[in-house]
């Protein structure tokens, strides 16, 4: 159709539009990339097998707790008059009864997660050449899932999971658990991190995490804040205490709050009293959370950003005349973009000023007698167009095709 | 990759968590069947009023779930669950990358500016409200600044997917002029497709008529483009057996519906492909190559923390090609605009600078490095890219 071509050389000026009619397909080669992306994706496979993962202790404690207090009860009975020993026999009976309704429920929700863990090795499968579009575009959804779930966007996390279906494929469950902790902490109120603590507690040590005690710190500065100094003290001795022994320091540090008082003006011991206080304590649980888990402290999205910013980071991105099609071009980009370095190149990359496509051996640079270099596609189409005319659009220039030369760029 | 051993190590997985449950409900049966059997002799020997040895009974059982072993079993079948469970957590640590955060540069990432860059995701798509949600859960009313404009959009684009192209028609003639900077022929493609599609459903004369209102001010512009139309007015009501039948194809609404959002875009002074979409994409492409260097760099992370360029290259697909980059082939350095490239006469491309060293400052004819041709530098010329 004649119409989809530039009807003239002469309105060329940074319209990318009339001339790419299509962005090109990506090519199969594209599939070694495919792997090396994959590779990206161990938060995808770990978040879903710790929740798994956790299930299954779970119920195993349980089962083991269970089993243990029915056997304990039976060595006992031995000890009770005769009808005492039937009753207590009964009751253990349906106790186990009771365990075994729990290891059925148990066992179901362990199903469902290890569903969930198999739904993601199959999506990681399903990607291939021709689908690979589509696929790409899940992803960008499942990151900005997790930014949104990371930043307590619950809402919108949901919706966007929701409309696009993908439930499987996102860690809204995770996170709930997270957020009763996260609302509680925002309120003030640190038994729900606390309870955490605890679930998660030999785990916790192990990765030396002091979550706890910094908890229990605030508690102990609220305690000081509310003058109720005779209660401080005992919380103090009960609480922290037992952290003395690796973070003396910071016990002493908190402690004289009790001879500062609120109100006080001393820098050291103000910023303790300080709101903000509590916002660092939901950064440290949401910290602890996502190692727990298997999360990278970062949202993924911000750590792709910062990977694509600086690949496509160039001096020519903060030209006044850069294309619009680089994000750069923007400047929300630019401004995210400007603590990153530049990207590095060591082979001559050319871009055709008119059509925007790669200039390469297939279709080589010409230059024109000003200098000006463009690919052998725009001047053959638009030679074609104008008699063998050529009309250089950024000086106005005009030649003959003939007075072209090719141009050898290694 | 080997996703399928990975499968094969979480199905494994997966079976010792059956058998550990299994074994879990085989355990608890077997003792409550111990302890029913029990209680059941206890009971029949009350109804026998025979001397009550309900000590013995009790005593048995004890005995009965020694030999079971409840606890013991338990045991068993979750240690073999756990050392599947660790197998499989060492084998997705060891194929894939357990950390991508390790290239990460510890800079002040403004929340704000990510939150307004979704925000306006969502709304360039049409996803309005996904992207009031985001606005209105990270509190960024100022994010919305180009939302009215991208409902525009999508209202025109709906429109024309239901074959009504006057909202079209309006945007394109309210910016006639800003279209025609760019090159735009856009109205006349709008007004083909009306034009074609009173040719299918109208009389001749109503497409004579459309055709001499609305297509005739392009004639001059479209030489080769209009006989072709008026042939058509022969076949009004019946295009599709014509030889112009091609006219017909959905695909004119598919393309022209795509050139509109394009040059919406242009002129809002926008990009036409999601700017978040295309730096993530290119996130994902460089992210492999960044974690490699990092690996390598790990013992310098304040270098990592401070380089003003990266050290290594990291190689885009085509797609990301924005700029023309020239890199010197004999100095390796970036041209600029201080170090333009140069055009030899043997048609072979260097930087200024490397002509000014082979040349001795131009004092002398030299040898192209990738040809034996002579030059003198009054015969290179600069190149704009």
């Amino acid at each position: 159709m004649e119409m989809d071509s530039l009807p003239n050389g002469n309105n060329a000026t940074g319209t990318p539009i009339a001339a790419t009619p299509n962005p090109a397909p990506p090519p199969p080669s594209n599939l070694p990339q495919l792997t090396e992306s994959l590779k990206l994706e161990h938060q995808f496979l770990r978040v879903p097998f710790e929740h798994y993962k956790k299930s299954l202790r779970a119920n195993h404690r349980a089962v083991e707790k269970e089993m243990s207090a029915v056997i304990s009860g039976v060595n006992e009975a031995a000890d009770l008059s005769p009808d005492d020993a039937v009753n207590h026999l009964n009751s253990l009976v349906s106790r186990l009864q009771g365990l075994k309704r729990k290891l059925e429920e148990g066992s179901r929700a362990e199903h469902l997660q290890a569903q969930k863990c198999r739904a993601r090795l199959d999506h990681l499968e399903s990607a291939d050449a021709e689908n690979l579009p589509e696929w790409n575009n899940t992803r960008l959804k499942r990151i900005l899932v997790d930014y949104m779930l990371r930043m307590s966007y619950y809402d919108t996390a949901v919706k966007l999971a929701e409309s696009s279906n993908l439930q499987d494929l996102v860690d809204i469950d995770v996170f709930q658990e997270a957020k009763k902790v996260i609302d509680a902490l925002q309120n003030k109120d640190v038994a729900p991190a606390l309870a955490w603590c605890a679930d998660n507690k030999s785990r916790l040590k192990k990765s030396k995490s002091k979550l706890e005690f910094q908890l229990r710190l605030q508690e102990f500065i609220e305690l000081v804040r509310a003058e109720n100094n005779l209660r401080a003290i005992a919380y103090a001795r009960k609480y922290l205490a037992p952290w003395g022994a690796t973070h003396m320091k910071e016990l002493q540090r908190v402690l004289a709050t009790l001879a500062f008082k609120k109100d006080t003006e001393c820098a050291t011991y103000k910023v303790l009293f300080e709101d903000k206080q509590w916002d660092f304590l939901v950064d440290q649980f949401k910290q602890e959370f996502c190692k727990l888990y298997g999360m990278t402290l970062e949202p993924l999205l911000n750590i792709y950003l910062q990977a694509g910013l600086s690949a496509l980071k160039t001096p020519y991105c903060y030209e006044d005349d850069c294309t619009k099609e680089d994000p750069l071009s923007q400047e929300a980009f630019r401004t995210l973009a400007l603590p990153l370095p530049y990207s590095k190149q060591h082979h001559s990359k050319l871009v055709c000023y008119i059509t925007k496509e790669l200039m390469d051996t297939e279709n080589p640079p010409q230059v024109l007698p000003n200098g000006y270099v463009y690919s052998t596609k725009a001047l053959e189409e638009m030679a074609k167009k104008n008699n063998g005319r050529i009309i250089c659009p950024r000086t106005g220039l005009v030649c003959s095709d003939t007075d072209l030369v090719k141009a050898y760029i290694s | 990759m080997e996703l399928s051993s990975i499968k094969d190590a979480f199905d494994r997985v997966a079976k010792k968590q059956k058998l550990s449950s299994s074994k879990s409900q085989e355990v608890v049966d077997q003792v409550g069947r111990e302890i029913e059997q029990a209680l059941a002799t206890i009971q029949s020997s009350r109804d026998l009023s025979s001397p009550v040895d309900q000590k013995s009974v009790l005593t048995e059982l004890k005995f009965k779930i020694d030999a079971i072993g409840p606890l013991q079993q338990l045991e068993g079948s979750n240690k073999e669950l756990n050392a599947s469970i660790s197998k499989y957590q060492k084998l997705l640590e060891k194929l894939l990358n357990p950390d991508i955060s390790k290239a990460y540069r510890n800079v002040d990432f403004d929340t704000r500016i990510i939150n307004q860059i979704i925000a306006n995701h969502f709304y360039r798509q049409g996803l309005f409200d996904l992207g009031d949600s985001v606005v209105n859960e990270a509190g960024e009313p100022d994010a919305t600044a180009l939302r009215s404009q991208f409902l525009e959009m999508h209202q025109i684009i709906a429109a024309m997917r239901e074959k009504n192209l006057q909202p079209a028609l309006t945007w394109v003639s309210a910016n006639r002029e800003k279209l025609d900077h760019i090159g735009s022929n856009l109205e006349l493609k709008i007004h083909r497709l009306q034009f074609v599609e009173v040719l299918q459903n109208g009389t001749r004369a109503d497409a004579l008529k459309y055709a001499r209102t609305y297509l005739a001010p392009f004639a001059s512009l479209n030489k080769d483009e209009f006989p072709k139309l008026m042939g058509c007015l022969l076949y009004a009501g019946r295009l599709e057996s014509s030889p112009y039948s091609e006219l017909m194809s959905p695909i004119h609404w598919e393309m022209t519906t795509e050139e509109l959002a394009r040059q919406f875009c242009t002129l809002l002074g926008q990009s036409y492909e999601n700017p978040l979409s295309v730096a993530v994409a290119a996130g994902v492409e460089g992210l492999p190559t960044l974690l490699k260097l990092a690996n390598v760099m790990a013992a310098k992370k304040q270098e990592w923390q401070e380089m003003k360029q990266l050290p290594v290259p990291v190689e885009l697909g085509k797609e990301f090609q924005f700029h023309s980059i020239f890199v010197c082939p004999v100095s390796r350095d970036q041209g600029s605009e201080e170090n333009p490239p140069m055009l030899l006469p043997c048609l072979h491309v260097l930087c200024k600078q490397s002509i000014m060293k082979l040349s001795k400052n131009s004092t002398r004819t030299f040898k192209c490095p990738y040809c034996p041709a002579e030059a003198t530098v009054t015969h290179c010329r600069q190149l704009y890219f």
